[in-house]
């Protein structure tokens, strides 16, 4: 049973990257067409949820780190939007064309953190070779972030203004990562 | 300054004090122990934490039981607010479970303390190292739920802690859960499955039971959790209508083929998908295969959908049969990736002679190959062979560019190329079929062509040297041997006025030289008023009087009137 996304495709990783750009870009548009506009009266609910600037270690590679970070923060990004309690008042088709597309950065990201890998082995999970290094307190920051939010979204149990503020939420933390991955290539 | 003496004074008296006071504290606290008198405080506590259960473990420093009991207190990290914690207060045993405590954040460091009361003597705090309670948590057994069918086992997996856990709360999509299953006769033969929570367990036997225990893992964390307990179930007997097997799907042009194979005639299916990421979400997804539509009641082993019904992505594909006697249980789920169905088309070569000992070979893209996504998602890199048309010795080369030339051949001979594409560490080996075959001949010659090249090009350029340098020489001939008769043309300047008879004339004549009186003034200014040009003519003809004579002969005409008029004028 073939279950894990393994990496049957090796890519080159400039073609990933940029293939991981567009779909991070299509996401972004995708979560922001998903409702028309930000309804006013949830503005007054939005919380600061504080996104951790310093979310790199400075173990290793800067360029390593962040696309681990990036794929953290994908898969909690994915795991708010796959939630079975999920009801919010956004249609099916931009739900489930957010959750394909988020799939896809995920998928991206995986392949491209195993590019980086040295000594990569195809057989055995792929998931092995994304164990990080670098101490787990560096992740805390990022985990802590999204605790904010996972609290949030009980706390508000989970209204149609919960969902809008922790949506754009998540719209502001890819475009920090894409950003942040623009700079290091420029490096 | 007198003041702030007395108060540093003071204040050493007190530290004096305090340091007496706590000396005599413990002092007296180890001769308390050392009289075997109580007072005591716990030893080696240790925290555990299974998912949201946390629990703190500790040793009494007495072995004799005495009313002693422990209390616990805890705070965050930086706060200075010592809270009681819930469950560990009063206690007389050496553990309590303090999982009640509602810790808003389980990222967050967390101080404990905990010490030993009897009576109204109370130890003295023994305070754990700070710790993060996310960190310390170990992974708990899953829970999981069981559905057989005569050749599969329908697993059922809830990740560890509860649904509301906070523990787990940002990593439940994270876990990856192992399986151990084995014959409940013989536990030999056990087999190990990484599976999904949604899952199936497949080739199994019918009626047989088996027993299987399943744990939880954060890979990324290198966390492995604790196993499950063990659950046995028995597969059903054999089901009187088989699923369908070897489901297999193929790309052609526009459209998916999907193929499977079934023994019986006179039955239908019916196929359905599902997007690949809804199997690591736990929670049934039973309502989210969706039928695909082309291949509902179908009567063949196949069934063609066309491709643009699934944008890019990971799918699974099930079939299920029914006939009179009743539906099958679901096939197996195959899983196929949209970018991996797209035919790759045959490169297109072509081949040119460079130098006559190297090839230079250009691999293109067919037009058909131009619009597919195949390029576009995937570089492909491609298998050259090369060989020498007489021969049968094949080069295979292996080459990701798409200019590249083959070196050290022999010149003047018929070198063919085939080539085919494939896409780059590709597992299943997928390839297009082989390029037609090109051949070319590499330019002859070796050294004595190069030779020849650089002497004809040097004739080139030498030719016009050559002319300029014959056309001086001959000019010099010309010089030397056949001067021209001309004169100079400087010297003709001079004899333009004389022709050449009168030089021969005038040379009969005596050239005599006249001397001439011209202190006498009187005489002068007669002839002066005469002419004046006379004048002109003694005063020149007394300055060429002591002349060499050379010039004579223009002054022999004037000069003849003068001396005329001189001897007329003498006789007188």
């Amino acid at each position: 049973m073939g279950l894990f996304i393994t990496g049957i495709l090796s890519l080159d990783y400039n073609s990933l990257n940029v293939r991981l750009r567009r779909v991070t870009w299509q996401n972004l548009r995708l979560l922001r067409r998903m409702s028309n506009s930000f309804p006013i009266e949830c503005l007054q609910e939005s919380k600061a949820f504080e996104l951790p600037q310093e979310i790199l270690s400075h173990s290793q590679s800067l360029k390593r780190n962040i696309k681990e970070a990036f794929y953290k923060m994908s898969r909690q990004a994915f795991h708010i939007f796959t939630q079975d309690t999920f009801k919010p008042t956004w249609e099916e088709t931009h739900l489930s064309q957010v959750q394909v597309g988020l799939d896809h950065q995920l998928r991206y990201l995986e392949q491209c953190l195993e590019e980086e890998e040295d000594g990569n082995e195809d057989t055995g999970e792929r998931e092995e070779t994304l164990r990080s290094s670098s101490p787990p307190a560096g992740n805390l920051e990022l985990r802590r972030y999204f605790n904010r939010i996972d609290r949030f979204l009980k706390d508000k149990k989970r209204s149609p203004c919960a969902w809008e503020i922790v949506r754009m939420e998540i719209r502001r933390c890819f475009y920090f990562f894409q950003k942040l991955t623009a700079l290091l290539r420029r490096r | 300054m007198v003041q702030s003496v007395k108060r540093k004074q003071g204040w050493h008296l007190l530290q004096c004090l305090r340091k007496v006071f706590s000396w005599r504290a413990s002092l007296s606290w180890v001769l308390e122990g050392l009289g075997g008198e109580a007072n005591l405080k716990p030893e080696n506590v240790e925290i555990h934490i299974i998912d949201d259960n946390f629990f703190l473990k500790w040793n009494s420093s007495s072995e004799s039981v005495r009313n002693v009991t422990f209390s616990a207190d805890y705070q965050i990290l930086g706060t200075d607010n010592w809270k009681k914690l819930p469950g560990c207060q009063n206690t007389t045993s050496t553990n309590c479970n303090f999982s009640s405590v509602e810790l808003k954040n389980v990222f967050e460091k967390i101080e404990l303390r905990i010490r030993a009361e009897e009576g109204n003597n109370t130890s003295i705090w023994y305070e754990v190292e700070p710790f993060v309670p996310f960190l310390e948590a170990q992974i708990g057994p899953p829970d999981v739920h069981l559905e057989a069918e005569d050749k599969a086992i329908i697993l059922s997996i809830s990740p560890p802690g509860t649904e509301d856990s906070i523990m787990w709360a940002t990593d439940r999509l994270n876990f990856r859960y192992s399986v151990v299953i084995w014959k409940n006769s013989s536990s030999l033969e056990e087999r190990t499955e990484t599976v999904f929570p949604e899952d199936k367990i497949y080739k199994l036997s019918p009626e047989i039971t088996y027993c299987l225990k399943v744990k939880a893992e954060l890979p990324l964390q290198s966390r492995v959790g604790y196993y499950s307990p063990v659950y046995c179930i028995n597969t059903t007997e054999r089901h009187n209508v088989p699923s369908p097997e070897n489901i297999q799907i193929n790309a052609d042009n526009q459209v998916f083929v999907l193929k499977w194979d079934y023994p019986y005639e006179n039955t239908t299916f019916r196929a359905q998908w599902l997007r690949a990421f809804f199997k690591k979400i736990p929670g049934k997804h039973s309502g989210k295969w969706k039928q695909i539509l082309n291949c509902e009641n179908v009567t063949t082993t196949r069934c063609v959908f066309p491709r643009n019904a699934f944008p890019s992505g990971i799918y699974y594909v099930r079939v299920q049969a029914s006939n009179g006697n009743g539906t099958s249980f679901w096939s197996e789920e195959k899983k196929f990736y949209i970018e991996m169905k797209t035919v790759i088309f045959p490169p297109v070569i072509s081949l040119k002679s460079i130098t006559d000992d190297s090839l230079h070979v250009s691999v293109g893209a067919s037009e058909e190959s131009e619009n597919t996504s195949v390029n576009q998602l995937y570089p492909l890199i491609y298998e050259v062979i090369f060989w020498e048309n007489t021969s049968n010795a094949e080069r295979k080369v292996l080459e990701k560019r798409t200019e590249f030339t083959f070196l050290d051949l022999k010149p003047l001979t018929v070198y063919c190329v085939k080539a085919r594409a494939l896409i780059e560490n590709d597992r299943r080996n997928k390839s297009s079929s082989f390029s037609d075959t090109v051949c070319e001949k590499t330019k002859p010659g070796d050294t004595s062509k190069t030779w020849l090249k650089a002497g004809i090009c040097t004739a080139l350029f030498s030719i016009p040297v050559v002319i300029y340098v014959v056309r001086l020489f001959l000019r010099c001939v010309n010089y030397v041997f056949f001067p021209s008769s001309k004169p100079p043309s400087s010297v003709d300047e001079y004899f333009s006025d004389q022709p050449l008879k009168n030089l021969l004339l005038s040379t009969s004549e005596e050239q005599t030289e006249r001397c001439f009186i011209i202190e006498n003034a009187s005489i002068i200014t007669e002839i002066e008023e005469t002419n004046e040009i006379d004048e002109v003519h003694k005063k020149y003809n007394s300055q060429t009087s002591q002349d060499s004579g050379n010039y004579s002969n223009e002054d022999e005409n004037s000069g003849s009137k003068i001396s005329e008029e001189f001897l007329q004028q003498d006789s007188v």
